[in-house]
């Protein structure tokens, strides 16, 4: 039927193809998958004896039958969990589970929406996603309202009909098409900070009033995260509107936690005002006080073709996936650098560095990246030091036992020596005796012969 | 999960319910504004609290009941929660007891009526396990006849687990020492089917054959005039 999505065919007997999203196509009857491991822990721990994979396999597949069987009619969890026999808690968690990724209660007609890409993101990002508010995630519900597409936005500066997602300035009544956005195509004295991305679903150009904004509050006070009761208590707005509406508000910010972004975003745009500042790019991360807005960084007045381009690629992709690509970028570029230039890590990490600003347009955690270069290069620096240290030591200790030794050779030479003179005193000494015995010997003549026998004797 | 403490009949155990798992049997039957709701299902008191007001809310959500069900709801689990929680920690005495459970129930459209006897000293007996393969053996099509039987046989296994909680409550309060036991044992014995004259010398495991229409399973299939009638009927009984 559709294209566009991989089509998966139950067990059912008749010919229909059941869609099963894209991000689901891991699925298999008989084997579970290592995310299913992953986000049900519980029947793979053996903590229970009744929680076994086959129970869960079972309960799986028993509730994914169930709704093949009737495609087209949504199931609930009620009654999935009057038909299986088990505990409730875990029947639960199987059936979010399918859900959220899209095995049971998905329907074909959800693939005709644009941007469908970003929904599936959504989605998968861990099922919560729901509850997050974004100013540019689609909800492709409420898309294709006919009076939402009568208002199709013109570019002021380039009179260009804008598509996919435009910037509107609300202080100056303006709308930029990305691209002029981008280029910093517009009139003097407006900056990129006073732009925000509207989606082309998000056109209603209604404006607040007073009393609306006091209900939102209100509601929002009431039931903080249930952004639908929040609708339902600000009459003739929906969800959407209620939630970028509080964005915009000044405090909307910090529960959507830009500050870190906005912070970076400072330093990622000195760093980039230089880009023959090469080296400083490190070391230089200048203080910056976090900025309320999201700023869009505007690259593209340098000189750089491909980087305006690239910034405008990601100013239409919208924050995560930019983020995302970015991350992915900067581990690859890392990882093939490390192979290539082993002996310059800074050049690398500066050249990085710059490849991901151009790509993220600022709103990534290259800050976080930088520091941890940083980091790495003074324990590298240290490590050579504590290197150099250690071989001094070496050589230090090899030395004093080579002198050592010598001493002692030199002592027992002496000792040497001394004993040698000994020696000879001691020879010297007997060759006396030996001949005051002779001259004694000589003196008496009887014994002429007798000293000449023993004076040949002893001569001998 | 606990495990069995001890094999001999006579230490005490803690108490759970004598099954593979320990969960609960709840059964919820809430009237408001007109709407009345009957429910019954096993739930997992390991689960966090937090769990209750999920369930409740999705059940209302997907029933469509009115909000008010919610809290309603939430509390009658929440109260039979902390009652099984209450007994929790005590002990328990199950000795060499085997208890006929018994299963008369209405499910949609399928009567069911069987009897058979149950190791209470079991704790690896598995009631969801027994209702399946009874719904694979009888044939049966109805789908919410399995989690039906299970927690019948749960129900039955937690009253019988409380009994002897209590039971043993009062031994330990009366009598101490050796003599506790003793008299334990014998009031258990009383009670349920005498596990050594059954299976005796002189008696053979087979079973009487007038006992044996009682310990058939029958399920039948009502028409949907009797089914009106029997429900008319039970309220009638109820009120």
């Amino acid at each position: 039927m559709s294209a566009t999505k991989t089509p998966v065919k139950g067990p059912t007997p008749d010919a229909d193809v059941i869609h099963v999203p894209s991000y689901s196509r891991w699925f298999s009857w008989n084997n579970v998958h290592e995310c299913e491991v992953r986000f049900l822990p519980e029947f793979f721990d053996s903590r229970s004896p009744s929680k076994t994979p086959r129970v869960y396999h079972y309960y799986r597949n028993f509730i994914i039958k169930l709704f093949r069987s009737n495609p087209s009619r949504k199931i609930t969890f009620t009654d999935v969990r009057r038909t299986l026999v088990g505990d409730v808690g875990s029947i639960r968690r199987v059936f979010d589970f399918l859900d959220v990724w899209g095995l049971i209660n998905y329907s074909p007609s959800a693939l005709n929406k644009p941007l469908k890409w970003e929904d599936g993101k959504d989605s998968t990002s861990g099922g919560a996603a729901a509850s997050k508010s974004s100013a540019s995630a689609p909800d492709s519900n409420d898309s294709l309202t006919p009076n939402k597409e009568a208002l199709k936005r013109l570019c002021t500066a380039c009179k260009s009909l804008c598509t996919i997602a435009c910037f509107f300035s609300d202080k100056y009544d303006l709308t930029l098409c990305a691209r002029c956005y981008v280029r910093g195509n517009h009139p003097v004295g407006v900056s990129n900070s006073d732009f925000r991305r509207v989606e082309l679903s998000e056109m209603t150009k209604t404006e607040w009033t007073e009393k609306e904004t006091m209900q939102l509050l209100e509601a929002v006070m009431h039931y903080s995260d249930d952004w639908k009761k929040v609708a339902q208590h600000v009459s003739g707005r929906s969800e959407k509107d209620c939630i970028a509406q509080f964005i915009k508000l000044p405090f909307g910010e910090e529960f959507l936690n830009f500050s870190d972004s906005g912070e970076f975003n400072d330093k990622y745009n000195n760093q980039m005002k230089g880009p023959s500042d090469v080296d400083n790019g490190l070391e230089t991360i200048p203080k910056s006080s976090p900025s309320k807005r999201m700023r869009l960084t505007p690259l593209a007045d340098s000189s750089n073709p491909i980087m305006a381009q690239a910034s405008f690629l990601s100013a239409l992709a919208g924050v995560e996936i930019a983020e995302a690509a970015a991350k992915a970028a900067v581990t690859a570029l890392y990882d093939v650098g490390n192979r290539a230039h082993k002996g310059s890590p800074l050049f690398l990490t500066k050249n990085t560095i710059q490849e991901a600003g151009v790509t993220s347009n600022g709103d990534t955690t290259l800050n976080e990246f930088e520091r941890a270069c940083v980091e790495a290069n003074s324990l590298i620096e240290k490590d050579e030091l504590d290197v150099e240290r250690g071989i001094e030591g070496i050589t230090e200790m090899q030395m004093k036992e080579i002198q050592d030794k010598i001493a002692r050779f030199e002592e027992l030479d002496l000792q040497m020596e001394k004993e040698r003179q000994q020696y000879e005193q001691i020879k010297n000494q007997l060759f006396f005796d030996q001949l005051t015995v002779l001259f004694r010997k000589s003196s008496a003549p009887k014994t002429v012969e007798r000293s000449e026998e023993s004076v040949r004797i002893d001569v001998s | 999960m606990k495990l069995p403490a001890l094999s001999s009949s006579k230490a005490p155990v803690k108490f759970r319910i004598p099954t593979a798992d320990n969960l609960v049997p709840i059964r919820l039957d809430i009237e408001f504004d007109g709407q009345r709701y009957k429910d019954a299902f096993t739930w997992n008191p390991c689960d966090p609290d937090s769990e209750v007001v999920i369930f409740a809310k999705r059940t209302v959500k997907d029933l469509k009941l009115p909000p008010p069900f919610i809290t309603q709801i939430a509390q009658s689990i929440q109260s039979q929660l902390t009652e099984f929680r209450s007994y929790e920690g005590q002990d328990m005495y199950t000795g060499a007891k085997i208890v006929p459970i018994k299963l008369d129930l209405r499910v949609n459209h399928t009567l069911i009526r069987d009897r058979f006897l149950w190791d209470l000293n079991n704790f690896s007996s598995d009631p969801e396990d027994f209702a399946r393969t009874f719904c694979k053996d009888l044939k049966i099509e109805d789908p919410e006849v399995g989690p039906a039987i299970a927690f019948a046989i749960r129900e039955q296994l937690y009253e019988i687990a409380v009994e002897s909680v209590a039971s043993a409550k009062e031994n330990r309060l009366s009598k101490k020492g050796r003599r506790g036991f003793e008299h334990v044992l014998a009031s258990k014995a009383g009670g349920s089917t005498d596990v050594m004259k059954l299976f005796s010398f002189k008696s053979s495991v087979v079973r009487k054959r007038k006992e044996r229409d009682v310990f058939e399973p029958t399920v039948d299939i009502l028409s949907n005039d009797e089914v009106d009638a029997l429900e008319a009927r039970e309220e009638q009984n109820a009120r």
